[in-house]
């Protein structure tokens, strides 16, 4: 009780150095849960971009070998309709499973008549590719009463000069070898989001793609999960069901897919640990900067409390309880800042281009009660533990050189 | 039994290479109920010895045996518990808590020792009364005169009921008047209480109020006399202008 008081008084007492270090931890812990807040809601993003605009779904299941060799020979790995009937029946056993979608994989040229680019195509059922889609913010649908209508990529429909409506020809090899072509109408124009993919791709029936590349079959099947399920999980319990039925096959979940996704968590789970660690530093240096000059004025005090029968453990106490009360006001007025921030970001409409994105996205922070929770206490522990150092000096003083101290 | 007894006390400090002897075979035994001061001129050592026999400091030679306690081989733990519950101390300074009121002040020793506020708020207002001070609880030090502060110390000092006060130029930063105010009141709480008092002055205006004087010069004791104000004049030096550390 006398630690938490002489404190109290003594940070009052000190209270433009004490507001400067609570300022420091403040700006420090709002920059930690911003990021955090922002960081998250950019996996969240990218996940569901992931899972349900690019529809990867959430696990995608192929032949043993696929991944690797899939596209150099594409025909060795190719499910027949009859493996596609009864690997769907499977999987519809189990009810995490929401979505069970054939998919096949083209690349090849597309030309207007006059000009031809390249193009990479995912086919897929139309009404399956459409239960996908709802879950995200895609306005693009393919029509399962068109079987030659598509979606071209928004730079590449500018290549190519047409929009909805229009038509173009695709040029693929078959899976023998042989060369095929067909006439696609242009059902819509979306944007990837990704300027890498924007100008190359396809979105088609999978009716079409296996007209395109004479086969019935598909290459592999995309599993959507029900709300909540989770896909480590679910691959765990397919594996040795896939195998008792016969079935050699691989099982990617969307994260081993999406390379993109992989690629920008590392980076930011990087960035946030080079900034967790400035903040840490920054908190580090600021107590026991402040507390040091502490001791440093109050070493009579310290001395007359020793002379008084204060055990030095007690002395250290002090300190440790005005680091931690700094630690503690520090991190909530940086947990006042980020709500704030976060509000004014919100309806502020502040929007920016991310990197590889084709088009300014809103910025979105999330609020992340666990995460200020979680940052709290550390702050809280590390301005404890700063404070120890100089309160171990302060405790060591000799009573009589402290009392003699001016 | 004495409440101290020291054997060939020696305490030296080392200055670079050099070690300056401070106090030289002190042998001295203090009764219970005592009003004792050191008497002697700036560097004779008397600040030594009060900081030994007060256990915040330790001798390079030599034992204290404290109320029969051989004092030797306590660790610093036992120390500041001993100083805690047998020992108050008044310094020259004072060395009140700044952010504390003469309340909380007094309370110190107490809630140091982990008696419930309830308990030492009590017994620390009982104090601040007995020193005159009932009315200023809630002044912090710096609101308060240099002789109430000495008070707040002296309340503080008593607040554990110890078997021994030291105090070091307990007047040394006060006027005359205000000075001897506070010996004054030092002398009726040894009287009423019965608490020993161990002080060092070099103050001859206190001379009349002594019971008994240990003059110490160069780290030794010259001359241990109890009720010995008849020759006085004869053993301290001329009377100074001014207090020695009146600065402070």
């Amino acid at each position: 009780m006398i630690a938490l008081t002489l404190a109290l008084r003594n940070l009052w007492k000190n209270r433009r150095r004490s507001l400067a270090t609570l300022l420091a931890i403040g700006i420090g812990f709002a920059a930690v849960n911003l990021f955090a807040g922002y960081i998250a809601n950019t996996y969240a993003g990218l996940r569901d971009s992931s899972i349900y605009g690019e529809g990867l779904g959430h696990l995608t299941i192929a032949r043993k070998g696929y991944f690797a060799n899939g596209s150099l020979q594409p025909e060795r790995y190719i499910l027949s309709p009859d493996d596609l009937t009864r690997l769907t029946r499977l999987l519809r056993e189990d009810n995490r499973i929401e979505v069970v979608s054939p998919r096949l994989s083209a690349s090849g040229l597309v030309s207007n008549g006059k000009l031809s680019t390249i193009f990479i195509a995912e086919g897929e059922d139309p009404a399956l590719a459409n239960r996908i889609w709802q879950h995200s913010n895609a306005r693009f649908r393919l029509d399962p009463q068109k079987p030659a209508g598509g979606l071209v990529s928004k730079a590449l429909a500018e290549r190519l000069g047409v929009g909805p409506h229009g038509n173009l020809v695709t040029m693929a090899s078959t899976l023998e070898g042989q060369i095929n072509a067909l006439d696609l109408d242009v059902l819509q124009v979306w944007d990837t989001g990704n300027a890498a993919t924007n100008d190359k791709t396809l979105r088609l029936p999978l009716g079409y793609l296996q007209q395109l590349l004479d086969t019935e079959g598909a290459s592999r099947v995309v599993v959507l999960l029900t709300p909540g399920s989770d896909a480590d999980t679910l691959r765990s319990a397919l594996q040795p069901r896939l195998r008792a039925a016969g079935f050699d096959m691989e099982i990617k979940t969307w994260v081993e897919l999406s390379s993109y996704y992989r690629q920008v968590k590392r980076l930011f789970d990087l960035i946030f640990a080079f900034l967790f660690t400035i903040v840490f530093i920054v908190v580090l240096m600021s107590i026991i900067n402040t507390l040091s000059m502490s001791v440093m004025e109050r070493v009579r005090e310290i001395g007359t409390l020793r002379a008084l029968g204060m055990q030095r453990l007690a002395v250290i106490r002090i300190f440790a309880t005005e680091g931690a009360l700094l630690g503690i006001a520090g991190s909530l007025a940086g947990a006042v800042l980020t709500c704030t921030l976060i509000a004014l970001i919100h309806f502020g409409h502040v929007t920016y281009t991310p990197p590889a994105s084709s088009t300014p996205v809103p910025l979105s922070i999330a609020f992340l009660p666990g995460m200020l929770g979680i940052t709290l206490v550390i702050l809280a522990v590390i301005a404890t533990l700063a404070a120890c150092w100089p309160a171990r000096r302060a405790a060591r003083l000799e009573i009589v050189d402290a009392l003699g101290h001016i | 039994m004495p409440l101290i007894e020291t054997h060939e006390l020696c305490k030296t400090y080392r200055l670079g290479e050099i070690e300056v002897p401070a106090l030289r075979n002190i042998s001295l035994r203090i009764e219970p109920g005592e009003f004792t001061a050191l008497w002697g001129p700036s560097g004779s050592g008397k600040s030594t010895l009060l900081n030994l026999l007060g256990l915040i400091d330790t001798p390079s030679a030599g034992n204290i045996i404290l109320n029969g306690r051989d004092t030797a081989n306590m660790t610093d733990a036992a120390r500041a518990r001993l100083r805690n519950e047998g020992i108050g101390f008044i310094f020259q300074g004072f060395n009140l808590i700044p952010v504390l009121s003469a309340l909380e002040n007094v309370m110190l020793p107490l809630s140091i020792r982990g008696v419930s506020r309830t308990r030492a708020h009590c017994e620390a207002d009982r104090r601040l009364a007995e020193v005159g001070l009932g009315k200023y609880t809630h002044h912090r030090p710096d609101q308060l005169s240099g002789g109430q502060r000495q008070r707040v110390a002296i309340a503080r000092a008593l607040v554990t009921n110890p078997l021994l006060i030291i105090a070091d130029e307990p007047t040394a930063n006060l006027d005359a008047a205000t000075g001897l105010a506070v010996i004054e009141q030092m002398k009726a709480l040894n009287h009423t209480l019965g608490v020993t008092f161990l002080f060092s002055t070099h103050d001859p205006r206190l001379l009349g109020h002594l019971q008994r004087i240990v003059r110490l010069s160069d780290g030794e004791i010259l001359e241990d006399s109890m009720d010995a104000l008849p020759n006085l004049s004869t053993t301290l030096p001329p009377s100074p202008t001014h207090t020695e550390g009146a600065a402070a």
